[in-house]
């Protein structure tokens, strides 16, 4: 598979203790998604291990109120943050697919192995 | 037992705010809401309340992280509420609230409520169609495009939980309440239909492991397929994710498009919904794909022909 390197935001753009969606191949939705604590950044795909669903219930609603859970919004999954786990919900026990990010100095964050498929126009 | 449906559905959420103009964007209309939550309403009076998860006046919450507290269904009168409440005191606590409602619980843990039905009658016709070797059901002159029609859910439809033990809890609706199985998905769960009401199911449950028990979705009856279209089409341009749909279901022939949602369970909006009487005969199927539905779309981007290529396509590739 053709993989590349996209750049997806900078930090700044990541609020502390928010979520941001992404769609770096222009696939129309957003595939996966990164959130911040702190100085920490955390990337997993848009999907959970329960029944391959999109997580969110509007654009960038990856986290509950608190800002200390992922959740996903189709059967209320409750995941840790850093590790990806699933604490609570219908895939107990099961984790997020994690995405590898490369932050710059400047802080520019890339996504890395982004696999290159028919969606792109380019 | 004359029970005619659900009448409310109650969460416990984490977030009351989002919860709020969800629903509102939905198409219920808000009743005695303020920061606390509240009920948001179809046009029969059925609906859901909405209380944050630490509300002491919830009853308790799942285990699981579902945000389900109770189903409350509503029933035809008094003398069903009795009848309710000498069966189930046999072998359970059955409360009853000084507003005369009754509270238990059912053999899968879900917490119950019983009320005289708060369901009222509204006058406003379904959707028509017409079609050639029929008589016409809109008239000459009578419009049936509208593209700013503002949808209103019309009446709570049925709920679905995922459940540990499917036999037992069809059981304890069947036996105890009176339900009668429509259809069937073999080792999966039984679409159930209380005796006051004709609609195929008012609920559906999934066999699943107990850490997932709780409610998989609700979803309230529009006019017709135009309508759940077009709502779920406004629905979804105001940014909400889809999860399923739109489509049509077999077994009770219910047009459907499900979403995500803030209370962390599937919102659904449906319509046309086959109706049964004890003449019925259940049918069985195992759970497939194929079973489930007898078509799906997926929404995209409005566009025309001959108003530049589809989304996603660069000009050129169309012809």
């Amino acid at each position: 598979m053709t993989t590349r390197s996209r750049r997806l935001a900078r930090t700044r753009d990541i609020p502390d203790r928010t979520a941001r969606g992404f769609d770096p191949r222009g696939d129309g939705e957003d595939v996966l998604f990164v959130v911040r604590r702190g100085n920490a950044l955390y990337a997993y795909r848009d999907r959970c291990p329960h029944q391959g669903a999109r997580m969110t219930w509007r654009r960038h609603a990856y986290l509950n109120r608190a800002g200390d859970r992922i959740v996903c919004y189709a059967h209320g999954a409750e995941f840790d943050i850093a590790s990806g786990r699933c604490l609570l919900g219908p895939c107990l026990g099961q984790s997020l697919e994690a995405v590898d990010l490369h932050v710059t100095e400047q802080g520019e964050i890339y996504v890395k192995n982004e696999p290159v498929d028919g969606h792109e126009h380019e | 037992m004359n029970i005619v449906g659900p009448d409310f559905l109650v969460f416990g959420v984490d977030d009351v705010e989002a919860c709020k103009q969800f629903l509102i964007d939905y198409g219920l209309q808000p009743v005695d809401v303020d920061a606390r939550g509240g009920r948001f309403v179809a046009l029969d009076g059925t609906g859901v309340e909405i209380r944050h998860k630490e509300d002491p006046q919830l009853p308790p919450p799942l285990g699981t992280g579902n945000a389900l507290r109770q189903t409350i269904y509503g029933v035809a009168d008094e003398a069903t509420l009795e009848r309710i409440a000498k069966e189930l005191s046999k072998d359970r606590e059955v409360v009853r609230r000084p507003t005369g409602a009754l509270s238990t619980v059912d053999d899968a843990g879900f917490a119950l409520g019983f009320q005289v039905t708060v369901r009222r009658p509204f006058d406003l016709p379904g959707e028509r169609v017409n079609a050639p070797g029929a008589p016409p059901l809109r008239p000459a002159n009578e419009i049936g495009a509208r593209p700013d029609v503002e949808v209103k859910p019309r009446s709570l439809s049925h709920v679905v939980y995922f459940v540990p033990d499917s036999r037992k809890a069809e059981a304890f609706y069947v036996e105890r309440l009176g339900f009668v199985c429509t259809d069937r998905f073999v080792e999966t769960g039984p679409f159930l239909r209380p005796a006051g009401t004709q609609d195929h199911h008012t609920l559906f449950m999934i066999e699943t492991p107990p850490f997932m028990k709780g409610c998989e979705h609700f979803t309230f009856h529009l006019g017709g397929p135009t309508e759940v279209l077009q709502a779920g089409q406004q629905f979804e341009a105001k940014g909400y994710q889809t999860f399923w749909g739109p489509g049509r279901h077999i077994f009770g022939s219910n047009w459907f498009w499900y979403f995500n949602s803030p209370l962390g369970c599937h919102i659904e909006y449906d319509a046309d919904m086959d109706l049964h009487d004890d003449t019925w005969v259940a049918r069985e199927t195992t759970i497939s794909a194929d079973a489930s539905q007898i078509f799906l779309f997926k929404s995209i981007e409005k566009w025309m022909p001959s108003g530049g290529p589809p989304p996603g396509k660069s000009a050129g590739v169309g012809h």
